[in-house]
């Protein structure tokens, strides 16, 4: 049996998917978390669950909005589990009059039952029961309580008999006659007749000249036109419903109203916001940084040495043993010393993400966006971006206007992720060093000013769409749940230990045998006759003007970042290592002594802003819809991010000079 | 000669084209204006915050928005009270329907309302 999860945003639904199949996907506090419909068996049984992006109605605005009222309509489920806010059951109800009206059963999961009692509502469910005609159980996902209920009622026959009809006697009859006018040419008859009497256009092939001006006849009967007298007509209904079902208690002043002052406040809200980021960065780089990079670094090299000793013992030769040792420990291990600072990176977005904050940031920051081309909403995958790219990109479809969208998948990238976090962290560590966590927080605020002007330019030259608009709801704030959070954070450290475990370690492969083998594959030359040095030296030019020095070594290694952005990290310990014979600070080999603190800059500048990795241009391509227009931002980001950094390394360089 | 309703029509088609026009930098043209009084006719856009009305109609050029601002129960006859401002002054956090929703001045321009208190 097939059945869909459906639902207004924000309400939940993945929460409860998580939980009737034991997986564990992606949740927070903001409308628009899930953007693509996602599969699951249900716990103890055999059905398949599918959740879906929320939708307010079966009229799609946004393209995730679409995925869901396309798969309603086309892969016609068996059961639709329509998951309700309890909390706010008027404008969540809307939706459940439109799902009534498909082919198939409704079963409404009225969540959050949990909070009820504090807001002081009561729901009689069996009076809603009796005005639907459709099944509604009390649950709370968050609480786990109803769940079994739940599960049951799935199987349970006979209970859906009959749907109420919800309109005045007149639309009924209009319905009544569309229906037997498409009998048999389309699916879910009743809701496509509704439709028509919108006047939707994805129905317009069924229309009648009678069934035309049948509708004229009620538009003028009700003096307004047919969409506004069935949403109209949809909430008389609810309402009626409710006022028999529903007892609200005294509304007095939330604890989201009271925070709103605070973080909605017209002085503080700005200063608060960059306090965020700031302490996001600030504390995962620097505070955490301080104690564990040098303790995990010389962990490492213990292990290294230890591991050669024992290598040697069972006679494997020399250059096995510098290829375990120099190559996949220290490629492997350089990126592994990050994961402390990851860790803390990850709790703090994951608490953002969870608290019902992000919302707000759309909100405030709205009218500033809106004037440089974006919208308040592109935010939200600026700070998504924080932890990955990937996903960040993906969450840009919650932006309803297409050029508005386009402009946030492409500047997105620009934010620095985790996995530039290494980058920072090393350059940062050696060379600002008590002011590391200070530096990394300046890359953020950097990279916002870049998405600005960047912005700017694309609005002015690339994109020219108008007639915007933002609509989104404010949600309450939650109290993060200390078991998802955990989760989120064990998932996300785990995927970065095992593309360090893979794509990293077999990186490493590749680049120790590029740098130990001369192109007349010799071994144990000198690292400067090697292959590897041989590509950096073609590639020596377009590093220059922002190192200042014709660097093979640097300029090799940020190549790789095309990879996966801590791949740099790791080629440079690695030829750090094999330069200097023995490993030790990576600024202190040979290749990379001549790093001052304005090239690092310039070439953290470089690593952050150029062309993502590989991972993030394929999720670029799928959003942007076109191979052509993904290479074109590939190219934008990529000159940008040079032209960038030369002038940061002028800048820095005549700093350093003069002082 | 034009009757009387294709006049108002236009009338109110001016009033909200500089309406829109306006809607961002109104602010300092709008502590000119009085507070409106219950009873009074207006639109969504001219009410403060705490004050509360009852809507009288949904116009819209962009017939999606309009589509999804009727879906999200801003229908005839609801009840809405304006909540929060952004602090830059827009959008504007507006309760209806037991909840609450975030939206672009221009676009409350666009909703015609009657003062209720």
């Amino acid at each position: 049996m097939k059945i869909a999860l459906v639902g207004n945003q924000n309400s939940g639904k993945t929460t409860l998917f998580n939980l009737l199949t034991g997986l564990n996907q992606k949740i927070g506090n903001w409308p628009g978390v899930t953007i693509e419909r996602k599969e699951g068996v249900i716990k103890g049984t055999s059905h398949v669950l599918v959740d879906l992006p929320g939708v307010y109605s079966m009229s799609p605005y946004t393209v995730e909005e679409e995925v869901s009222r396309q798969f309603a309509f086309e892969e016609r489920p068996d059961i639709i589990i329509n998951i309700i806010d309890a909390t706010s059951v008027e404008r969540s109800l809307y939706l459940t009059t439109q799902l009534m009206e498909l082919d198939g059963k409704v079963i409404v999961a009225l969540n959050m039952c949990d909070m009820l009692e504090e807001k002081g509502i009561h729901i009689d469910e069996k009076k809603l029961e009796e005005a639907f005609g459709i099944k509604f159980i009390k649950i709370s996902a968050l609480k786990k309580t109803g769940i079994d209920e739940l599960i049951k009622s799935l199987t349970l026959v006979g209970q859906d008999a009959e749907k109420k009809k919800l309109f005045p006697d007149d639309v009924e009859e209009y319905i009544t006659a569309a229906e037997r006018a498409i009998q048999g040419k389309t699916p879910h008859k009743r809701f496509a007749a509704v439709k028509m009497l919108e006047g939707d256009k994805l129905f317009s092939a069924l229309q009648t000249d009678e069934l035309k001006s049948a509708a004229v006849k009620l538009t003028e009967k009700y003096g307004m036109d047919a969409e506004q007298i069935v949403a109209n007509e949809r909430y008389n209904f609810i309402v009626a419903a409710k006022s028999a079902a529903v007892t609200a208690g005294q509304r007095k002043e939330s604890i989201t109203d009271k925070l709103d002052k605070i973080f909605l406040n017209k002085y503080a809200a700005l200063p608060i916001f960059a306090a965020i980021m700031f302490l996001i960065y600030f504390l995962s780089v620097g505070l955490v940084g301080r104690y564990t990079v040098d303790a995990i670094d010389s962990l490492v090299l213990k292990f290294g040495g230890w591991l050669s000793v024992a290598l040697r013992g069972v006679g494997a030769s020399e250059w096995a043993v510098s290829l375990v040792v120099d190559g996949i420990v220290a490629g492997v291990g350089a990126v592994l010393t990050f994961v402390p600072q990851l860790i803390v990176l990850f709790l703090l977005i994951s608490i953002l993400e969870t608290s019902g904050y992000m919302s707000r940031i759309a909100f405030f920051l709205d009218r500033l966006f809106k004037k440089i081309g974006l919208s308040g909403k592109s935010l939200i995958p600026f700070i998504v971006g924080v932890g990955c790219s990937v996903p960040g990109i993906m969450t840009a479809r919650t932006v309803e206007n297409e050029s508005e969208r386009k402009m946030t998948v492409i500047l997105t990238p620009f934010i620095p992720c985790s996995a530039k976090l290494p980058i920072i962290a090393l350059f940062a560590g050696y060379f600002f060093k008590n002011y590391s966590g200070l530096i990394s927080a300046s890359l953020y605020f950097f990279a916002v000013g870049v998405i600005i002007v960047t912005a700017l330019i694309m609005k002015k030259f690339a994109f020219k769409g108008g007639g915007s608009s933002f609509i989104s709801e404010l949600p309450a704030y939650k109290f993060p749940s200390p078991r998802y959070v955990l989760r989120d954070i064990v998932e996300k450290t785990a995927s970065f230990i095992r593309r360090a475990g893979t794509v990293i370690l077999l990186c490493s492969v590749i680049i120790w045998l590029l740098a130990s083998f001369s192109w007349d594959y010799r071994y144990g030359v000198d690292i400067g006759e090697s292959m590897l040095a041989g590509i950096g030296n073609a590639l020596g030019w377009l590093f220059y003007p922002m190192l200042g020095e014709w660097s093979w070594a640097a300029s090799v290694s940020a190549i790789q970042g095309l990879i996966a952005k801590e791949q740099v990290v790791s080629s440079m310990e690695i030829i750090a290592g094999l330069a200097e014979g023995a490993g030790g600070e990576v600024f202190r080999s040979s290749v990379f002594s001549f790093f001052t603190g304005a090239s690092a800059y310039a070439y953290m500048v470089f690593c952050i802003f150029s062309a993502p990795c590989i991972a993030s241009i394929a999720a670029m391509r799928r959003e942007l819809g076109s191979t052509k227009k993904m290479l074109a931002a590939v190219a934008f980001q990529t000159v940008f991010a040079w032209l960038l950094s030369c002038l940061v390394f002028g800048i820095g360089r005549f700093f350093e000079v003069v002082t | 000669m034009e009757n009387e309703s294709v006049k108002a029509d236009r009338r109110y088609i001016e009033v909200n084209e500089t309406r829109r026009e306006n809607a961002g930098g109104e602010e300092a043209a709008r502590k000119h204006l009085r507070r409106l009084q219950p009873g009074e006719k207006a639109h969504l856009s001219d009410l403060r915050r705490g004050q509360s009305g009852l809507v009288t109609g949904v116009h819209n050029d962009n017939a999606a928005l309009r589509r999804r601002l009727l879906d999200m129960g801003m229908t005839k006859g609801v009840v809405v009270t304006v909540k929060k401002i952004a602090p830059l002054g827009d959008p504007i956090d507006i309760e209806l329907r037991g909840y609450e929703l975030c939206i672009r001045k221009s676009d409350m321009a666009n909703i015609d309302i009657e003062v209720i208190s």
